[in-house]
């Protein structure tokens, strides 16, 4: 501390003085900037706009963007506090190579020489499929489109997936379905119009904060909430359904039972738009309200009111997240959803959709543009002529094109393990936090032979296990697009450079063909993300994902536009399936009958409690960024255990004790105990978000056979109090800065 | 069965869901658009209904005043009631009430904070305070808070320069559910509301303060709800400079009066002088520690200003006085001069009134186990146990001194012992909860403290050890008086699992 401070003179008085931001008023002279850049925020798919101010090439401070129309000014705590990541320590700065063990800084042609140096040797040795390549939902589309071609045809691996596998496979897969296509058929604006809202495992309040504006708007709205957990977002319902983990089908097939039998269903939108229903009513007849209410562990009292809600609405919607995609059959029970509104008309209307609220800022642009589940454009890898166009529109011969989309995740993992995959390049993600059961996982990054992460940090848990190190550019460092759940393309630009010698992802996907000697073929004349736009406009013309209209300087005008938005049109259409045909052979939705199950690791003697877990308002994903936001850190320092008071008793166990969390694969050791009525008896709860403390060190290897998501919630465990545990924050001092 | 989908409309049809005004810009109706009235003051509105519990109006109040983490102006809490599944769970945000009669502003000693005649706002000037904190210890709800990286206090002024533009407060305008809103009140009104509408389960009782917020309440909440940091008391700051300047300066006046009444009893005896000699160092001592406690302690000098209100100031004046008198008392005795016995009895009036400020200082509301006769009690006391201590420790053993140390120890036991069975059988959560974290957390400081006690107030002094004695209960008064600092619970706000401040 200076002399002067340590007098009290007052030596902070400039940073704590006050000035007038043309923009945003009166306001601490600190946080006024000499522009504000219009941008899209990066964490979660809202989608919300911003606007990042910069003072001498620094981001000082965020805004939410009041031109926007997804967020209107809003946003929530962590965009709010965006700009700190972008000089957070932990930044990955240089290329790093791992040498004798250690990882060197080296120049970025010694590692792009390496690493396609590493590949091709693998490749030729085991073959072009021995490359796994993980990414993530948080690249621009720009990336995601070079991306997919770098490693379909460049590297010509089928093998690449990414990491929304861990998040909304199950709603890709439901949709793909049901629809024929991907692509969330509604708008946020239906929160605002529709009467009835019926949310299954989805927290908006913690996860999606600012689609909260919405419903406080709409004030003629009934809102259903179906979770286990009497969550944030269960306070704001009308109705609260706390349903048994995982007897959400039960629930929904329940629902359907009593809408048939009491007529409210829409026949004559089953006639005309809708195949299988039949066999659906069928299989519905044994979901009497009575075994459902013993599935559900509802009341058949409650279960009557919510059908009878949803039935009687005059325009209902289904918003789900987590707690349906995270699971065996999370693919399964988006049918069933999906059944639900179909039958009762609830789709393409004002109001009325099954709406999966997407997790990451670009998993939508992953999805669309991607090349991992589906070729470009939502075309298929099985369809003969999407082949034929995609080669065509790229000018590669067809036979380039994969015919399958080839392992998913979890399945690239476990190739790993068994050393079918040999070298794998991780993009953008953090799977020794976010991947389930960690062991496996551990076993599978230690076995290849030459694993690149590609982040905008290090060090973080997956990059300790690296061989090489790229040091990207994150958000707010690079320009391209963001797709939110609501199908709404938003700009997103650079506000700031890179620190050091990190690069945008775009640039290192360029600079990695041009390695290869594939740059031409694949990027011919690229110069910037600008070209991969008009090529993936090109390339999505004509498709559901129509992007041929959009130009960048109409997105920031519009503050985002709509897909489908074909070229010459003048607005994007805000519902999809408005004319009720569908992207399906016969133009039809197709029903499908859902059995409901028990979820795959039940509770014994040894293992008595349901593990459930979730996520906090101040955390994103893994905390590679929150954690290093110290407003966001302070309020959620540290991972939780949720137990109900009857089970701690039963246990002796005290609030804030450290405890242990066992299952059959391994602990998770001095997490700290929070007795709340928040959960159930026999039930638990954590939040996946902490390294410290990682809830995947529990979680099973159990993944939906159709969508390949993990089941990461609902496994079973048993809870003891910590021996060894590290607990240092037990004897932190009080906050001594306070007084 | 006639099936009401028929009623269905379209998009374009008006009549559909007529009630919701699209296109509504948010924040539009978030602040009064008439001015104030005479008789009216602004105040925030928090709709505990609304409340969602996402933290965007701490973020967003840090980013407007540039605040480092660890400060929260405006702060998000949580109450939890009910059972599963029948479960409740309501949050708090509270910026500062903008009280109708702010203790922060009555206990400043420098009149850094003013209640704005025009708005009713409670403002605070960074300029004028010294650091001194005493406002963190008067407001029960936490308000202001003492900045260590600029070394003053600072606090939510309802973003008083953006209403002046007609801006909505930071928080305000980043809630996304318009839970907190600006309004007017009417004060005199107000006066006869607050016990309805300005309380709110999570919140300390709205006492004579009469803070303004309006707190909307959901129409049926569980008889009991509990704040989400109930069971995480911990430790306060021990405030160091405070414990050595309290019980130096207690010692030095315990000291002073000590051979002032028993030269006026007995005649002057020797050690007399020397006694009153390291006694006007203690106190030195004491008061240069003192200022360390301040942010700006070059300012130190302004704690004067207050003293017709504030007992800072009044602590800082008797104590200038005492120190004064002190000085001349103890020349008067080294030089042998004539008029000690004047002098003595004005240093030990001076003393004996500073030491009266010191313990109504701790006399605050928001601070419970401070706030009673003990605390009094105590700082008598420990200068009847260390003042004579000291005297019989310098000059040759006197009976008469050991005696009334032997004394003052026996009645400073009695009177922890009382304080610690009031804490432990008390309704009220903070005393109970004071009480709770001497006898787990701290216990083995509080055995050591009594155990010092009663060896160096009654056995050391008894078997002939003053000196010994003096150290050692020295030790235990500033043990004792670290106890203080660090076991009391403020009143404040339910705050999160993890976030609430220390306390």
């Amino acid at each position: 501390m200076k002399a002067g401070q340590l007098l009290g003179l007052d030596t902070l008085r400039e940073k704590y003085a006050y000035g007038y931001d043309p923009e945003f008023g009166y306001t601490a002279a600190g946080k006024i900037p000499d522009r504000w850049v219009e941008t899209t925020c990066g964490y979660c798919s809202v989608g919300c706009g911003m606007l990042a101010g910069v003072k001498d090439g620094r981001m000082i401070a965020v805004r939410g963007n009041p031109k926007h129309p997804v967020n209107e000014g809003k946003l929530c705590p962590k965009g709010l506090s965006e700009h700190y990541i972008l000089e957070a320590k932990g930044r990955a700065q240089y290329p790093l190579l791992r040498e004798n063990g250690k990882l060197r800084r080296v120049s970025w042609g010694v590692a792009l020489s390496a690493m396609c140096g590493k590949f091709r040797g693998v490749q030729e040795r085991f073959g072009a499929d021995a490359l796994g390549i993980v990414s993530t939902g948080q690249l621009v589309t720009e990336e995601f489109y070079a991306l997919g071609k770098l490693a379909r045809i460049g590297f010509g691996t089928k093998n690449y997936c990414g990491n929304t596998t861990l998040c909304m496979a199950s709603a890709v897969s439901g949709y793909k379905r049901t629809f024929g296509s991907d692509g969330p058929p509604g708008a946020y604006e239906d929160l605002e119009k529709a009467d009835v809202i019926f949310l299954i495992g989805a927290n908006i309040a913690d996860n999606h904060p600012i689609l909260c504006q919405r419903l406080e708007r709409n004030t003629n709205k009934t809102l259903i909430v179906a979770d286990p957990r009497v969550t944030k977002t269960a306070m704001m319902a009308d109705l609260f359904l706390p349903v048994k983990p995982r007897s959400d089908i039960a629930l929904v097939n329940g629902m359907m039972h009593i809408l048939i039998r009491a007529g409210l269903i829409d026949r004559d939108y089953i006639e005309r738009h809708t195949t299988g229903f039949a066999e659906l009513k069928e299989s519905l007849g044994k979901y009497t309200p009575e075994r459902v209410a013993q599935t559900t562990g509802l009341s058949e009292e409650r279960l009557y009111r919510a059908a009878l809600a949803y039935g009687r609405a005059k325009a209902a919607f289904i918003g789900w997240t987590m707690g349906v995609n995270h699971s065996t059959k999370g693919a399964e029970t988006v049918n069933a959803i999906n059944n639900l509104a179909l039958i009762t008309g609830n789709i393409g209307r004002v109001g009325a959709a099954p709406f999966s609220i997407t997790g990451q800022c670009n998993a939508m642009g992953s999805r669309e543009a991607g090349a991992t589940s589906s070729l470009p454009g939502y075309r298929k890898f099985e369809s003969a002529e999407d082949r034929g166009e995609i080669a065509h529109l790229w000018n590669v011969p067809v036979e380039k094109i994969p015919t399958s989309r080839g392992l998913a995740y979890p399945d690239i993992i476990e190739a790993a393990v068994g050393k079918k995959i040999r070298a794998l390049w991780i993009i953008a993600t953090n799977p020794a936090v976010s991947y389930p059961n960690y062991d496996v996982l551990k076993q599978a990054l230690e076995s290849v032979e030459f694993l690149v992460v590609q982040d905008g940090f290090h060090p973080t848990p997956t990059t300790e296990f690296a061989h090489l190190v790229l040091p990207a550019a994150i958000w707010g460092e690079k320009e391209g697009t963001f797709t939110n759940s609501e199908r709404r393309c938003s700009k997103v630009n650079k506000a700031v450079d890179p620190p050091a010698e990190a690069r945008t992802d775009f640039d290192i996907f360029l600079a990695v063909a041009r390695e290869l000697g594939c740059e031409d073929e694949l990027f011919a004349g690229w110069t910037g993300p600008r070209d991969a736009f008009a090529e993936w406009r090109r390339v999505s013309k004509g498709r559901l994902c129509d992007y041929s209209g959009m130009t960048y300087e109409a997105l920031e005008e519009h503050g985002g536009m709509q897909w489908p938005f074909p070229e010459g049109a003048a607005r994007g259409v805000k519902r999809l399936y408005e004319d009720g045909r569908f992207p399906t052979a016969d133009g039809r939705a197709r029903l499908y009958p859902i059995e409901w199950e028990p979820h795959p690791e039940q509770p014994n003697a040894e293992y008595p409690l349901v593990f459930n877990t979730g996520r906090t308002v101040e955390h994103w994903h893994t905390r590679t960024k929150t954690a290093k936001v110290a407003i966001l850190e302070a309020m959620s320092p540290r991972a939780w255990l949720e137990m109900n008071p009857g089970d701690a008793k039963r246990l002796g166990l005290k609030p804030h004790d450290p405890v242990d969390v066992i299952s059959r694969r391994s602990r998770v050791s001095g997490v700290e105990l929070r007795i709340t009525e928040i959960v159930a008896p026999g039930q638990v709860f954590m939040p996946f978000h902490y390294e410290e403390a990682n809830s995947n060190r529990v979680t099973q290897s159990a993944f939906d056979p159709i969508s390949r998501e993990p089941n990461f919630k609902q496994c079973a465990v048993r809870v003891e109090r910590s021996k060894s545990a590290h607990t240092a924050w037990r004897q932190m001092p009080a906050r001594m800065e306070a007084k | 069965m006639a099936l009401p989908l028929k009623d269905r409309v379209l998009e374009n049809n008006p009549l559909f869901c007529p009630t919701a005004a699209p296109g509504r810009r948010a924040s539009e109706d978030l602040i009064p658009v008439l001015p104030l009235e005479a008789g009216e003051q602004y105040r925030f509105h928090f709709d505990m209904t609304k409340c969602i519990g996402c933290h965007c109006c701490e973020v967003a109040c840090n980013e407007q005043n540039n605040n480092p983490a660890d400060l929260h102006w405006r702060r998000v809490g949580e109450i939890e009631g009910g059972s599963y599944p029948f479960t409740q769970r309501l949050y708090l945000s509270m910026g500062c009430n903008h009280c109708l009669e702010p203790s922060c502003l009555q206990g400043c000693p420098v009149d850094a904070y003013t209640k704005d005649a025009l708005t009713g706002i409670v403002r605070h000037d960074a300029e004028a305070c010294i650091g001194c904190q005493y406002c963190t210890w008067n407001c029960q709800y936490g308000a202001p808070q003492y900045n260590p990286e600029r070394g003053v206090v600072g606090k939510c002024d309802l973003c008083h320069g953006r209403l002046t533009e007609g801006r909505a407060p930071a928080c305000v305008a980043a809630c996304p559910e318009e839970a907190i809103r600006v309004e007017a009140v009417r004060i005199d009104e107000w006066k006869n509301q607050y016990v309805q509408l300005g309380n709110a389960p999570g919140m300390p009782v709205a006492d004579k303060t009469i803070s303004t917020t309006r707190i909307t309440l959901p129409d049926a909440a569980p008889a009991e709800l509990k704040k989400a940091d109930y069971d995480r008391v911990r430790p306060e700051h021990p405030h160091m400079p405070l414990v050595l300047m309290t019980v130096l300066t207690q010692l030095a006046v315990g000291a002073l009066a000590a051979i002032w009444a028993c030269t006026l009893l007995a005649g002057s005896f020797a050690g007399a002088r020397m006694a009153a000699a390291v006694a006007l160092g203690v106190a030195n001592l004491a008061l240069g520690a003192s200022t360390l406690h301040l942010g700006r302690p070059i300012h130190a000098y302004r704690a004067l200003k207050m003293w017709r209100r504030s007992w800072l100031s009044r602590e800082v004046l008797l104590f200038s006085l005492f120190a004064g008198a002190a000085a001349a008392y103890a020349g008067s005795l080294w030089f042998g001069l004539p008029g000690a016995a004047l002098l003595g009895a004005a240093t030990a009036l001076a003393g004996l009134a500073g030491i009266a400020a010191s313990a109504y200082i701790y006399r605050v509301p928001a601070r419970p186990a401070w706030n009673s006769g003990y605390t009094v009690a105590d700082f008598y006391l420990t200068a009847a146990l260390t003042g004579p201590l000291l005297v019989a420790a310098i000059g040759p053993a006197s009976r008469v001194m050991t005696l009334a140390a032997v004394g003052a120890a026996a009645l400073q036991l009695l009177n922890q012992f009382s304080k610690l069975l009031w804490l432990a059988r008390s309704d009220e959560f903070e005393l109970r909860a004071s009480g709770r974290l001497l006898a787990n957390d701290l216990e083995r400081l509080l055995l050591a403290r009594f155990g010092l006690l009663v060896a160096g107030g009654m056995l050391l002094p008894l078997m002939g050890h003053p000196a010994v004695g003096l150290a050692a209960a020295l030790g235990g008064e500033l043990l004792g008086r670290y106890l203080f600092f660090v076991s009391v619970v403020p009143r404040n706000m339910a705050a999160s699992f993890f976030t609430g401040r220390a306390a």
